[in-house]
């Protein structure tokens, strides 16, 4: 009898090991491992128009003390004394989640939205703005760059794209969003903290056109939120 | 008796059949490591909004490479309140894909984009 129930237990156990070997056998782990790319987005659209996410002012030359924060057009104009340029902030602190210091950025867009484009093709320069400013005060005259035309120098420009009618030039026609606004080295700047957003300043290459060419933008203020400025960041946590 | 020596003997070589089971380790330890996964890019991407009535409709992603032709793109925008996914073939040459969302999120001041390239 006694044999009897110690052979009982041996069965259990025998069967618990067995049980627990199966269970180990999870050691065995084959895991098949497909391409995958990762990659997060954060779009910031200057809407509502109230937003103070985003702020965009033109400075004009003829206008030199006036500001033009308020009004629904970006302007950026290559005349003779009559200059005009486009400057441009997005708060990426709003973005949700906040994008890491860390995080590594793929591609940066500046994306504004063309309403008129010069009948020549005209260079339009991208600076990275190293002074505040606002939306309400900013002028011509006090604007961060100063007033001189042509400055800061080309060489500085941190981006560039080309806007006009003429068979290849970048961006020919209206009623669509710019092509080529790329500032991917300022964002990872601003992100990783090697320096402060304070947003950017857009001017024609040459200033001083004899001529006056002239391109136009829908600003934050004209409320129409396809037509919105956007700055969109993509970026992996995980390079 | 017989039976409990059989019961003996069984329970016995339940347990060496348990025991084949089990895997011989050299070592008491399992390490940990990092692999890398491939991936057809590692480039940016660009990822733009298609509106219609102020909400996001789909999103149209580009600059994708050759190497993604094939691959199967995923793709979630999320305004904080609504959250629309879709999934796309790129084609094969790369080039750009349309994702149509399956639930159109307001535009708002900022918008989280997940995307995740799967394959080729």
């Amino acid at each position: 009898m006694k044999q009897a129930r110690w052979g009982v237990v041996v069965l259990a156990t025998g069967l618990l090991v067995g049980l627990i070997s199966s269970i180990g056998s999870a050691a065995n782990l084959s895991l098949t491992s497909e391409a995958f790319t990762p990659y997060r987005t954060c779009t910031i659209t200057a809407t509502p128009a109230i937003t103070t996410a985003v702020i965009d002012a033109t400075v004009r030359q003829g206008s030199a003390t006036t500001n033009f924060g308020a009004i629904t057009t970006l302007t950026v104009s290559s005349g003779s004394g009559i200059n005009q340029r486009t400057y441009v902030k997005f708060d990426l602190t709003t973005c949700s989640p906040v994008i890491p210091a860390t995080a590594v950025v793929r591609l940066a867009t500046l994306r504004l939205y063309l309403t008129a484009v010069p009948t020549l093709c005209r260079t339009l320069d991208v600076f990275p703005v190293t002074v505040a400013w606002t939306e309400s005060g900013v002028t011509w005259n006090n604007q961060p760059f100063g007033t001189t035309i042509n400055n800061p120098p080309t060489a500085s420009r941190t981006g560039t794209f080309s806007v006009g009618t003429p068979a290849g030039c970048q961006n020919q026609a209206t009623g669509s969003y710019v092509t080529g606004g790329t500032v991917t080295s300022d964002v990872a700047s601003f992100v990783s903290g090697g320096s402060a957003n304070l947003g950017w300043m857009i001017r024609d290459d040459v200033e001083g056109s004899a001529t006056t060419r002239t391109t136009t933008l829908s600003a934050k203020e004209l409320a129409t939120v396809a037509q919105a400025p956007q700055l969109v960041v993509t970026y992996v946590t995980v390079p | 008796m017989r039976r409990a020596v059989g019961l003996v003997l069984l329970g016995a070589a339940s347990a060496i059949l348990g025991a084949a089971a089990s895997v011989a380790l050299s070592s008491d330890s399992l390490g940990a490591a990092n692999s890398a996964t491939p991936r057809c890019t590692v480039a940016g991407l660009t990822v733009f909004q298609n509106l219609s009535a102020g909400t996001v409709v789909s999103i149209t992603i580009g600059s994708l490479p050759a190497a993604c032709g094939g691959a199967t793109v995923q793709a979630t925008v999320n305004n904080g309140v609504t959250s629309g996914s879709g999934s796309a073939s790129v084609p094969a040459g790369g080039g750009s894909v349309t994702v149509t969302l399956g639930a159109a999120p307001l535009v708002t001041a900022n918008e989280q984009t997940d995307l995740v390239v799967l394959g080729p």
